[in-house]
């Protein structure tokens, strides 16, 4: 209770804040009085309320205590203000706090003293504890009303031990209260000045050491430069040798020290380093700048000549600004320079030496167990260490492996799992090194989550002990590197603020600018430094990944986050990832489909002029595509050559002719019946999405001419049931409709290609002789003469040879000679798949018949020409209509003719309908135009006369030959045309071009209604004959044959050119 | 004579001193000592206070001519101590019962080297 006395004056005094100015001077000014009042004061308290706990010492103490208190007087003086001087006495007694002391001593003042004493007092004996409890105690009543209180403590007080004042005393405490009291008198009889000196005396006695003292008292501000020092120029000098030069320095000083010549500087110093921004110069401090020129002359990479660069008096402390290193703690993460097979890996640091100068660390092993081992490589030279070789890869380390190959270079316990294998140490699988500090890399190490997690999963039982504490603090550095944008909701994680969440509203350098969304400061507007921030994202989110996870570029939802580890399922893939946050950016793409640059997922490219390919999957660099021809590959963007926009108006063909376009669904004829809907059509490839599979993104490609309609979009007529009939229109349907239903490709029974000897005309193996072991309908397998090798050919690529003859032959016109169903057939498939129909007609079953009949019959020799040739010019000759596209014959042709042809177009299978009415007629007259057919036609030239004509040229049979020839007069030479000219000119080239062609669409439109018109009479005659074959007779056929009969074969089995070169062409030029 | 040269080759034996910086081989520490620590470091002959005590990680090389007169030095507070090369940067950290014993027994503020101190300011 000794203080309560005290307290209560505290108390009265009412102020806290004067405690801190107890002058001891004012106290004694104030003595007199003070003791007065005190003492009156103290003397009802003490004599009616002795304490509360009168059992205590404290208790017995407190008469003599309070009385000196008296004394000391002071109204103001509080608690604390005893204490202090309390203080000072056990200071003055006690050795143990001297050190504390000293150093506040030395910059001593008055207030600062009395201050530091106060500060002391918290840390003091048990008195201190005793007084503090009190204190306590005396606060609460203090708050009460002075009066009333006190009078009922003093009854409290005194009820509980009225006698203890008098009666009870430690001698003990009563003789240092005294002595205590003692003291403050003296003290406080001296004026602060001579306490000052006393202090001093007191503490102040020790002399720092040498070269010490001010030094560490001067701050620094106060030794910022001022015009009195010496100028500092920065001196440009050879990169990297910035130490050197610094040192050459040094030896010139020195060597010129004490004689004449002394060296005119007062410093020099470098702040290179390979990341410095000082690299490149040293700075010399002088008095003037031509001391340095004197002292730097001849110095070695230092050049003083160059222009020499004053530093600023400001700037001149940033030249020596030191920033600490930042404390490796264990845990932390790094990469390592230095052991150079491990350049690069990340380390996680163990433990770190005393001085900090060297870390244990540990990480995953490169080793290969002595595989590549051998020091003496197959050409007997020893290798020399370090050269550069594959490293292993990064494993943890196994003993197994270890001891199958070097059993002597291992020693370790199995059961702490520790080893030592080549001289190194390994724990739990993880090598375990001491590194100097210099070959760490300490700052920006941007541990990827899936490099950190090998170590987590490294540990023994599998469980996941990931330290996120030392992970994110290794990401700390490279925190700085994430970027916020306004609009990102953004989570304050550290600091004062920690807590806010809010959206940023603008990002300045490290500030971000919030405003609050959440909690009191709603709607305020905050600045906080992006150091302390983390994005805040909720679950459900749909973000995008952003930063250098391994995981860029993936959208996904976000379906758990722990701290600021996001964990989101990607819409891709549908797998569950786990991200920063700061790698996270709110996805904008709802879709979700990736996309690279501008090519997103089933875009149509370019790969080459040939290839074009569907996007099936992006990843983020590269893509893979499912290219025209089925296959799939990995493409990069600049790859692709360009991206070819969806043409909304695409037409194609289906299998039977009718249209179909963008979004229909289709389903393919044979294979594996795949149906999906269109979202591409590309010439006669269309490629098809269906998701009843997921195998490149469920996009497949085929070709047109091999699917069905299912249903076309819009509900649009399709040939099955409506508007234009195709199939009516269509001449060689009418003429064999049964041909309609059949198969495709279907060959019946041998191919007739087998075993004939045949020369390749295209591609690498051009000109070789083989002969064909096999074939499909399309191509065919070709053992070679020349080189002891089949190989695979399109058969369109051969050019049949007699075997004895060498001559080249038509395997398939002849076959149709011999009998029909061969030839047809042949010619069938050929037409279906190669596009090109016109076999068709030859095929024309009963048809050929007919051709047969008069092949043997008059036309034979020109048609055996013909085909000889190549083939079926004759036949288009014949027919005309196909030549005329090619030639230009389409000007002969007229407009009627051209339906006419129209027909036969679409009976093409409506290829080349486009190209002939494109091209029209003017280039028939060019072409044929030397033909003077013109002419000829001229006289049937209008539609009309086609009716007519036709008849004509059957009349003539050879006219067709005439036609080829191409002089209207050559009518009766015909024979004579024949042979030559006419196969010769355009025919033989173009014409399958005509065949293979899309048209379709120009089919549908031009030629129907030609056909209608005047075709139909003459020719429907003709066809409707199909069985009319034999009506045609002689003559017709020469012209139908011509279409149908003769040509086909030609371009089927003459194959030759034709067909193929045609075809391309025939692409190029319509599109 | 040319005492503090160190050829470049010598240069990878450098180490500095932890408290005064000053940067010296370390044979020469081991002769020597520290030209300014000496009396409370005890480097000379003292492999074990050299390695605990000096630093091979320093940066920022400066060379004194005339530490009085210079206002690097004084700003380095290196201007008591003798000619020499010293280093801006000291990375390390004198191990804690040195520092207590040069705190306490010889009145030294320790200013650390690394980059620490300057925090402080």
């Amino acid at each position: 209770m000794a203080s309560n006395a005290p307290f209560q004056f505290a108390g009265d005094s009412d102020s806290d804040d004067e405690n801190f100015n107890p002058a001891p001077a004012e106290a004694s000014d104030d003595e007199d009085a003070g003791v007065a009042r005190n003492a009156s004061r103290n003397d009802d308290r003490r004599a009616s309320s002795p304490a509360a706990d009168d059992d205590d010492d404290e208790d017995e103490v407190r008469p003599s205590k309070s009385a000196s208190k008296r004394s000391r007087g002071a109204d103001d003086e509080d608690d604390e203000g005893e204490e202090e001087e309390e203080e000072e006495d056990t200071g003055a007694n006690k050795n143990g706090y001297d050190d504390d002391e000293e150093e506040e001593d030395e910059d001593d003042d008055d207030d600062d003293d009395v201050q530091h004493r106060h500060r002391r007092k918290r840390r003091k004996d048990h008195r201190a504890a005793f007084f503090d409890i009190e204190a306590e105690v005396e606060d609460e009543d203090e708050a009460e009303d002075e009066e009333k209180d006190g009078e009922e403590i003093e009854d409290f007080i005194d009820n509980a031990h009225p006698d203890d004042i008098a009666e009870s005393g430690h001698l003990d405490d009563d003789r240092r209260h005294r002595q205590l009291d003692r003291i403050r008198e003296l003290e406080d009889s001296m004026d602060a000045e001579k306490q000052a000196e006393i202090l001093q005396l007191r503490y102040g006695k020790r002399a720092p050491a040498r070269g010490y003292g001010e030094m560490a008292v001067v701050p620094k501000r106060l030794l910022l430069p001022s015009v009195d020092d010496p100028g500092i120029w920065a001196v440009r000098c050879k990169e990297g040798k910035e130490r050197d030069v610094v040192f050459s320095i040094m030896r010139r000083i020195e060597e010129r020290a004490g004689g004449k010549d002394e060296v005119p500087i007062t410093a020099a110093f470098e702040r290179g380093g390979p990341n410095s921004v000082m690299k490149g110069y040293i700075y010399v401090e002088a008095r003037r700048q031509n001391d340095i020129m004197i002292a730097l002359d001849g110095v070695l990479d230092v050049y003083p000549r160059s222009k020499m660069i004053l530093v600023e008096l400001k700037d001149m402390p940033d030249l020596l600004r030191v920033v600490k290193t930042p404390n490796l703690e264990p845990g932390a993460w790094v990469r390592l320079k230095k052991p150079a097979k491990h350049a690069g890996d990340l380390a996680q640091v163990v433990d770190v030496t005393e001085n900090g100068l060297e870390a244990r660390v540990r990480f995953i092993p490169r080793l290969d167990y002595g595989v590549r081992d051998d020091s003496i490589t197959a050409d007997g030279k020893r290798k020399r260490p370090g050269m550069p070789g594959p490293r292993p890869p990064q494993r943890l380390f196994s003993e197994i492996e270890a001891r199958k190959r070097q059993p002597r270079y291992i020693q370790g316990n199995p059961q702490t799992n520790t080893w030592t294998y080549m001289g190194e140490d390994f724990e739990n699988g993880f090598q375990v090194k001491d590194i100097k500090i210099q070959q760490l890399d300490v700052k920006d190490v941007n541990p990827t989550l899936e490099e950190v997690t090998k170590f987590a999963s490294g540990s023994e039982d599998g469980t996941e002990n990931l330290d996120l504490k030392a992970l994110a603090a290794s990401l700390k550095d490279s925190n700085t590197n994430v970027a916020y944008v306004p609009g990102d909701v953004i989570e304050v994680y550290e600091g004062e603020q920690r807590g806010v969440v809010g959206k940023a509203i603008n990002v300045q350098g490290d500030i971000v600018t919030l405003r609050v969304s959440e909690g009191d400061l709603a709607g305020q507007t905050i600045e906080v430094p992006n150091k302390g921030l983390r994005k805040r994202f909720r679950e459900g989110d749909h973000v995008k990944v952003i930063g250098g996870s391994r995981f860029r570029d993936e959208v996904g939802m976000i379906v758990k986050i722990v701290e600021d580890r996001v964990t989101l399922l990607t819409d891709q893939t549908h797998t569950e990832v786990t991200v920063f946050s700061k790698d996270l950016r709110e996805a904008s793409d709802i879709g979700g489909q990736g996309s690279l640059g501008q090519y997103s997922l089933l875009d149509l490219v370019q790969l080459d002029p040939t290839t074009v390919a569907c996007i099936v999957k992006v990843d983020r660099e590269s893509m893979v595509v499912l290219d025209q021809n089925g296959d799939t590959r990995q493409v990069m963007p600049s790859q692709i050559a360009n991206k070819l926009p969806k043409r909304r108006t695409a037409v194609a063909a289906d299998r039977n002719g009718s249209e179909i376009r963008l979004d229909d669904v289709v389903r393919e004829y044979g294979g594996q019946q795949r149906q999906g809907k269109i979202i591409h059509i590309h010439r006669s490839y269309i490629f098809l999405h269906s998701n009843a599979t997921t195998e490149n993104a469920g996009v497949f490609v085929t070709r047109a001419g091999n699917v069905n309609t299912i249903a076309a979009k819009g509900g649009r007529v399709t040939n099955q049931n409506t508007g234009p009939d195709l199939t009516a229109m269509n001449p060689a349907l009418k003429r064999n409709p049964a041909q309609n239903q059949m198969p495709p490709p279907k060959t019946f029974g041998r191919d007739r290609a087998l075993g004939q000897t045949v020369s390749i005309r295209r591609g690498g193996y051009k000109g070789l002789m083989g002969i064909v072991k096999d074939t499909t309908d399309t191509s065919a397998r070709v053992e070679l003469h020349g080189k002891n090798k089949i190989i695979n050919i399109p058969k369109n690529d051969l050019i049949f040879k007699d075997k004895i003859t060498g001559k080249t032959i038509d395997i398939y016109s002849r076959g149709g000679r011999g009998g029909f169903g061969g030839p047809g057939r042949g010619g069938f498939s050929g037409d279906r798949m190669g596009g090109s129909r016109t076999p068709m007609g030859a095929a024309g079953g009963e048809r050929t018949p007919a051709w047969g009949a008069s092949k043997s019959t008059a036309r034979t020799p020109a048609w055996g020409r013909a085909e000889a040739s190549g083939s079926r010019t004759p036949a288009w000759g014949d027919g005309s209509r196909t030549v005329n596209p090619y030639d230009g014959n389409r000007t002969a042709y007229g407009d009627g003719n051209r339906t006419a042809y129209g027909g036969a177009t679409s009976y093409g299978g409506g290829s080349r309908t486009p190209a002939w009415s494109s091209s029209a007629k003017t280039p028939a007259h060019d072409g044929f135009g030397h033909g003077s057919k013109t002419p000829a036609y001229g006289s049937g030239g209008s539609s009309d006369p086609w009716g007519s004509k036709t008849p004509a040229y059957g009349v003539s049979a050879p006219t067709p030959g005439a036609t080829g020839g191409g002089s209207a007069d050559s009518w009766g030479y015909t024979p004579g045309p024949i042979d030559a000219p006419t196969p010769g000119a355009g025919l033989s080239a173009p014409t399958p071009a005509a065949l293979n062609a899309p048209t379709p669409g120009a089919y549908s439109a031009p030629t129907p209604a030609a056909v209608s018109a005047p075709t139909p009479g003459a020719w429907q005659g003709g066809w409707g004959a199909d069985a009319a074959t034999p009506a045609v007779g002689a003559p017709t056929p020469a012209a139908s044959g011509g279409y149908y009969g003769a040509p086909t074969p030609a371009a089927y089995g003459g194959a030759p050119e034709t067909p193929a070169a045609s075809g391309e062409i025939r692409y190029a030029d319509d599109d | 004579m040319s005492e503090n040269f160190v050829a470049p080759g010598q240069q990878r034996y450098l180490r500095a001193c932890m408290v005064c910086s000053i940067v010296m081989t370390y044979s020469r520490f081991r002769d020597e000592g520290c030209p300014n620590c000496e009396e409370f470091l005890h480097l000379q002959g003292s492999p074990d206070q050299i390695e605990s005590c000096t630093s091979q990680v320093f940066e920022g090389v400066i060379t004194l001519s005339d530490p009085t007169r210079s206002w690097v030095a004084k700003w380095q507070r290196l201007d008591k101590y003798v000619r020499g090369v010293y280093a801006t940067k000291v990375s390390g950290q004198l191990p804690d019962d040195v520092r207590t014993t040069i705190e306490e027994e010889y009145r030294i503020t320790y200013i650390p080297r690394d980059g620490s101190a300057t925090e402080a300011d």
